[in-house]
């Protein structure tokens, strides 16, 4: 059992040093020790990031990401979690399917945005499923992983005591992969947001990657720095969002992950 | 590993793209790609832009690597170390590193700093992850023993703690360079003026569609390649840990 007063000590680093770097970058800009016009002090940064978020440019960039990337979510989510099901329940179905999946997994998911923006015509809809790509296999085979792990012991006394594929499934299967699923599904979410901002830089108009790499180029670094801190804003809340549901279906189980 | 479904669908590409029910400008059939490829390789075009990308990511693996090793062994063995540098990391996991890219171009200009330094951020973080999980996971009986039989700091540490924590280490190391690969690949598409990331970027710009799909493809077969062969190697090395997972 830590002492509290460690503990004190742990969490007074914790605010403190990130707290002292930023005083310490606000005190380089204003001296001049970093370039102003690169490197403008964290307060300006914050000054403008609230400009641009009462002026609506800021939500509504940001707005346009978190649509694709829940469009980009779902369609790797629902899909994934079925297909891993199925791969985990018939071997059949996992022998078709993984030789297909193993060659297009290790492809980097931006560069399936030309493919698809063959395909699909309005350009939205490539954005969001290029972002959904890497995530299905990711959340199908930590799905999958999931099934297989399950105890043989628990299958057999559940059919001994007569349970159903139904009733297996509902009372077994799925609870038993429920954990495996919502860490497929918080490694997903992160992936579908890398690859949701990475194509916003490459091609698009609206959305905080596109407003990241348009303000970059335009050497506007406020707005640069307003994005990257909108961006860097996203990813927390969403996850720990998701850790929220995960404890509302799971709570039996301690979240595994501190990252 | 059978083959059926792929090839299947390739067959239904190739007909689809004859018949022209798949336009064949947007997706010439694979033979047709395949050709390319060939062509490309023997040319070697397609090589020296192979080898940039390759070249980038063993920068940036080979700068990620050491150093994420020793910060993870340090932050798992000592609770101080891991006090000061757990906030940071777990403040900027969630953040896509390659939305660090612009501010890196700025601290380092475009060029070859900047890619590689975004690919060696995004695998340092893991394999600092990795690390850290492996030395905290270790069974404290082991230890236990260990002290038992006398063993201090660093006989501890050289015959207990590191060969415990080996497949982890190695998982994060393989994990990384898939990371890493995916990164400057996506760094490439985004802004380089070479590699093969930036070849399948200005491809598409010209729609010249064989060629894109050629560089897809060899991204593709470098990227199984890597996964798969240091899939093998780590069920070599730590012959006593098989179980490898499908990662």
């Amino acid at each position: 059992m830590r002492r509290p007063a460690a503990r004190g000590w742990e969490s007074a680093i914790a605010i403190g040093s990130p707290l002292l770097l930023l005083a310490a970058w606000e005190a380089a800009s204003a001296v001049g020790l970093l370039r102003a016009q690169f490197f403008p002090r964290p307060t300006t940064i914050a000054r403008h990031f609230g400009e641009l978020l009462a002026d609506g440019s800021l939500p509504r960039h940001a707005g346009t990401t978190l649509v694709r990337l829940a469009w980009a979510f779902l369609l790797a989510a629902v899909p994934g979690v079925a297909v891993g099901l199925a791969m985990g329940i018939s071997r059949r179905v996992r022998d078709g399917l993984d030789p297909l999946f193993a060659v297009i997994y290790p492809i980097p998911s931006v560069l399936f945005l030309p493919l698809l923006s063959f395909v699909l015509k309005p350009a939205d809809a490539a954005l969001a499923v290029t972002g959904a790509i890497t995530s299905f296999f990711l959340i199908a085979y930590t799905t999958m992983t999931g099934v297989q792990q399950i105890d043989r012991t628990v299958l057999e006394a559940a059919t001994h005591f007569g349970a159903r594929r139904g009733r297996l499934f509902i009372k077994v299967l799925l609870p038993g992969t429920l954990p495996f699923i919502f860490t497929g599904l918080r490694l997903g979410l992160g992936l579908a947001l890398i690859v949701v901002i990475a194509v916003e830089m490459v091609s698009a108009q609206h959305g905080l990657g596109a407003l990241l790499w348009l303000s970059w180029g335009l050497l506007k670094v406020e707005d640069m720095y307003a994005a990257l801190a909108a961006i860097a804003l996203l990813g927390g809340p969403l996850l720990w969002a998701l850790a929220l549901v995960r404890a509302r279906l799971l709570p039996w189980l301690p979240d595994v992950a501190d990252a | 590993m059978t083959l059926a479904v792929p090839f299947a669908l390739l067959a239904a590409w190739e007909l689809a793209s004859w018949l022209g029910v798949l336009s064949p400008r947007y997706f010439p059939p694979p033979t047709v790609i395949a050709a390319t490829l060939a062509q490309l390789l023997v040319e070697g075009a397609l090589l020296s832009e192979a080898l940039i990308t390759l070249t980038r990511l063993a920068a940036a693996f080979v700068l990620a690597a050491a150093p994420a090793v020793a910060l993870g062994l340090a932050m798992g063995l000592w609770r101080p170390v891991r006090g000061v540098v757990e906030p940071y990391i777990v403040m900027l996991y969630p953040l896509p590193k390659i939305a660090l890219l612009p501010l890196l171009l700025i601290l380092m200009g475009v060029g070859e700093k900047a890619f590689v330094v975004t690919g060696a951020i995004t695998a340092f973080f893991q394999i600092v992850i990795s690390t850290v999980g492996g030395v905290q996971s270790i069974d404290p009986r082991l230890i236990e023993v260990g002290r038992n039989y006398g063993a201090g700091g660093t006989a501890l540490f050289r015959k207990i703690i590191l060969p415990a924590a080996l497949p982890a280490i190695f998982t994060g190391l393989r994990l990384g360079l898939g990371l890493a690969l995916i990164t400057v690949v996506a760094v490439e598409f985004v802004t380089a003026k070479n590699g093969l990331g930036h070849l399948v970027f200005r491809s598409w710009q010209m729609l010249l569609t064989p060629q894109m799909f050629a560089a897809f493809v060899l991204i593709g077969l470098i990227g199984l390649a890597l996964t798969r062969g240091l899939r093998a190697l780590q069920r070599r090395a730590l012959a006593w840990k098989p179980e490898v997972g499908w990662l």
